[in-house]
C-alpha cells in the first residue's frame, strides 16, 4: 500500500519539490540580505535593547527602523503568497486523493483487492497527511525566518496575515486545507469541482476564524498614558494594537489611529511640552487631560493565540477526515 | 450437492428514495459461467458491487462461499473483479499493475498468471497502460483480476465499450482462463450476444428485480413457444403454467410459455426457442421494457 501511494504520488511530490526548490531560490537571497542590512545597520541590536517593553521613552530605534521599512517594507506583501500555500497543498494533495480514483473508476480495481478500505485510507490519507505536516513544519520554520526582521521592525508578528505565516498555526492551517480538500473530492467525486469547493470553504473558513473568532480569544486590554508623559508605548513590542487614539478629559476618543507625544523628548523644551497641550485645547479637543488610548493584545499572548488557533484548525482537521471516512465507505 | 458460489437473499439496494435493486434472491451454484443480463439502469453494477462488497445492502445479505463480502476479507480474497470500462491507473505500465496487486493481495497472488497471460497475447508490459488500445486495457484488466487466483470472477460489462474483434478476443481469453482454473464466472452484459454461447446460467434482471434465473439448459426446456388455432381471451392451456407473451391474429395465437406439463399436440405445434427469445419475452412482458436495447 505504501509502495502504491508513492507510486502514485510520485510525479506530485517531483513537481511539490521543483515548486519549493524555486521557491528557495528566491526567498533565501532576499532573506539573507535583510537579514544582513538589518544587523549591520544596527537596528537589531537596538530592537534588541528595547526589548518587548511596554514603554519606550526618547528616539528609540525610529530612524535606523524608518531606514530599513524603506527599504524592505514593500516585500512584506510577499507574505500574501505565503498565506496562500496551504490552500494549495489542499489543492493538489488533498482534493484529489479519493476524487480522482472515483472520476476514475479506480477505486473499484483498487478496493477490490485483498486489503480493507480502512486501511487504503489509512494509508493514503496518513502518509498524504505526514508529507503535508513535513512540508508546513518547513513552510513555518522558513516564513518565521524571513520575516524575523520586517516582523521586529515594528510589523509585529501578531497582525494579520503575519501572525498567519509563522509560529505553528500554518501547520494547522495546512492539514485542515488538505482535509478539507480529501473532503470536498468524497463529495464530489471530480478533481475540478473538488478543488473549487475547497478553496472557497478554506478561503471562508480562514476568514472567519481571523476576522471574527480571532480577536476575541482573549479579551483584549487597554493601555492610556498622558500624552505629556515622557515615555511612548512601545511600537516594537510586537502586540496587536485593534485601536489606538487619543482621548479627552471627558473620555471622548477625539483623535483616532494616532498617538502624541508632548513630553519633554519629543518637544524640546519644559514649555513646548505646555505649548503643546495649550495648542491641543485650542483645537477644540474638549476638555483635558488628554491621554493616549490603546486597545490591543500583548505580544507575550502571542504563543497562546497561535495555541489557540493552531488547535482549532486541527480540531477542524479531525472532524473532516472523519467526515470524509464515513462518505468514503459509502462510495460504490 | 454442489456449492454455492454467490447466495443473495431478499437483497436489496437503494439510492436515495430509487431502489436499484429490489428482493434480490439468487443462487449461483460453484462452476457455472452465469450472464447478468437486463437493459441498462436494470440494477446489474449494483447486484456485481453489492457481491463484491463495495456496497453495503440496505435489506436482504449477499455471501461468496459462505462469507460476507462487506465485512470478511478473506471473502475478497476469493473474488476476482473486473469494473465496468476496465479502470486501470493510465500512467502504470502493466508490470506495475502486477506489483500493485502483489502488494495489495497478500495471499494467493500469482504474478506468473498475470504476465504469462499478457507476453502470450502480445501486450507490451513496460508501457503505461494509458496508451494501450481499449481491447488490450481489458485484457490487462482480466489478467489482473486472474491472478488473484479468484474463486468467483464477476465482471461488470466487460466488452460494452470494446470493438467487435476484441470483444471476441476478450471472451475467447475469458473462456480460456475459466476452462483452466475451474472459476466460477458472474459476467454482466445488455448485449446478450456476447454471452448467449458461453453461458451456462441466466440472471435477468429487470426493473431492479430478478426476472428469470436458473440453468441455461433448465430454463430453455421448460419454455416453448407454441403456435395454434385463436385461443379465446383469458383460456388456461393445460400443461402451460405462464403465458409469457402472446400475440394473437384473427385465426392463430402464438405463445411464449414456461410449460409444467404435457401440452396438447394436436392442438398446438411446439417449437424450441433460444436464450434470445426467453429473455426477449420476458423483458416484453413486463411494462415499459425496450427489449431491442437487449437484442442490439
Amino acid at each position: 500500500m505504501i509502495w502504491l501511494t508513492w507510486r502514485q504520488h510520485r510525479r506530485q511530490a517531483l513537481w511539490t519539490a521543483v515548486a519549493l526548490a524555486v521557491l528557495a531560490a528566491v526567498l533565501v537571497p532576499t532573506g539573507l540580505s535583510m537579514r544582513s542590512s538589518f544587523e549591520d545597520s544596527g537596528l537589531g541590536a537596538c530592537l534588541r535593547a528595547l526589548g518587548d517593553a511596554e514603554f519606550v521613552g526618547g528616539e528609540g530605534c525610529e530612524s535606523l527602523s524608518q531606514r530599513f521599512a524603506n527599504q524592505y517594507g514593500s516585500t512584506a506583501f510577499l507574505a500574501v503568497l505565503f498565506v496562500l500555500l496551504p490552500v494549495v497543498a489542499g489543492l493538489f494533495l488533498g482534493a484529489p486523493l479519493v476524487a480522482r480514483e472515483v472520476e476514475n473508476g479506480t477505486h473499484r480495481l483498487v478496493w477490490t483487492q485483498g486489503i480493507s478500505r480502512r486501511r487504503w485510507m489509512l494509508t493514503k490519507f496518513g502518509l498524504v497527511g505526514a508529507v503535508a505536516l513535513v512540508l508546513s513544519v518547513g513552510y513555518a520554520l522558513g516564513a518565521s525566518w524571513w520575516l524575523g526582521p520586517l516582523a521586529a521592525n515594528g510589523l509585529g508578528r501578531f497582525r494579520y496575515l503575519i501572525f498567519d505565516v509563522q509560529g505553528v498555526a500554518p501547520i494547522g492551517y495546512t492539514l485542515f486545507a488538505v482535509a478539507l480538500g480529501i473532503l470536498a473530492g468524497t463529495l464530489t467525486r471530480r478533481v475540478l469541482p473538488a478543488m473549487g469547493l475547497s478553496l472557497a470553504a478554506f478561503i471562508a473558513v480562514r476568514a472567519l476564524v481571523e476576522l471574527l473568532a480571532r480577536p476575541v480569544f482573549l479579551p483584549a486590554k487597554t493601555l492610556s498614558y498622558a500624552i505629556e508623559s515622557p515615555v511612548m508605548a512601545n511600537r516594537f513590542a510586537g502586540s496587536w494594537v485593534y485601536q489606538e487614539g487619543v482621548r479627552n478629559g471627558a473620555g471622548t476618543l477625539v483623535l483616532s489611529d494616532a498617538r502624541v507625544g508632548c513630553g519633554p523628548n519629543a518637544g524640546a523644551d519644559p514649555e513646548g511640552t505646555a505649548r503643546c497641550t495649550a495648542h491641543f485645547a485650542q483645537e477644540g479637543f474638549g476638555p483635558g487631560p488628554y491621554t493616549n488610548w490603546q486597545e490591543y493584545q500583548p505580544a507575550d499572548r502571542f504563543w497562546t493565540f497561535q495555541a489557540i488557533e493552531t488547535g482549532l484548525f486541527l480540531a477542524l482537521t479531525a472532524l473532516l477526515i472523519t467526515l470524509a471516512i464515513r462518505r468514503v465507505r459509502r462510495i460504490s | 450437492m454442489t456449492e454455492v458460489a454467490l447466495h443473495a437473499e431478499g437483497l436489496g439496494k437503494r439510492f436515495g428514495r430509487t431502489w436499484a435493486l429490489q428482493d434480490c434472491s439468487l443462487e449461483l451454484p460453484a462452476g457455472r459461467i452465469a450472464a447478468l443480463v437486463g437493459p441498462n439502469g436494470a440494477g446489474k453494477s449494483t447486484l456485481l458491487h453489492l457481491a463484491v462488497g463495495l456496497l453495503r445492502p440496505d435489506t436482504g445479505w449477499a455471501r461468496v462461499f459462505g462469507r460476507d463480502p462487506r465485512h470478511d476479507r478473506d471473502a475478497l480474497a476469493d473474488i476476482g473483479f473486473v469494473a465496468q470500462d476496465t479502470p486501470l491507473y493510465p500512467d502504470f505500465t502493466a508490470t506495475e499493475l502486477i506489483t500493485m496487486g502483489a502488494r495489495l493481495n497478500r495471499r494467493g497472488w500469482d504474478a506468473g498468471i498475470a504476465r504469462d497471460r499478457l507476453t502470450r497475447i502480445g501486450i507490451p508490459l513496460d508501457k503505461p497502460v494509458g496508451r494501450l488500445s481499449g481491447g488490450q486495457r481489458a485484457q490487462v484488466a482480466l489478467a489482473l483480476a486472474l491472478a488473484k487466483r479468484p474463486r468467483l470472477l464477476l465482471l461488470d460489462e466487460p466488452v460494452a465499450a470494446l470493438d467487435p474483434l476484441a470483444r471476441h478476443e476478450f471472451m475467447q481469453a475469458l473462456m480460456g482462463a475459466v476452462g483452466e482454473y475451474g472459476t466460477t464466472v458472474l459476467l454482466s452484459s445488455h448485449l446478450l450476444a456476447d454471452l448467449e454461447r458461453v453461458c451456462d446460467h441466466l440472471v435477468l434482471l429487470h426493473t431492479s428485480h430478478v426476472r428469470l434465473t436458473g440453468p441455461v439448459d433448465e430454463l430453455l426446456a421448460e419454455h416453448v413457444r407454441l403456435i395454434g388455432p385463436r385461443l379465446p381471451d383469458g383460456a388456461a392451456v393445460p400443461g402451460v403454467a405462464e403465458v409469457i407473451r402472446a400475440s394473437h391474429t384473427e385465426r392463430q395465437s402464438t405463445l411464449l410459455v414456461r410449460t409444467d406439463g404435457p401440452v396438447d399436440e394436436s392442438r398446438w405445434t411446439v417449437h424450441d426457442i433460444t436464450l434470445e427469445d426467453l429473455v426477449l419475452a420476458h423483458l416484453g412482458a413486463s411494462a415499459g421494457a425496450t427489449p431491442s436495447e437487449v437484442a442490439a
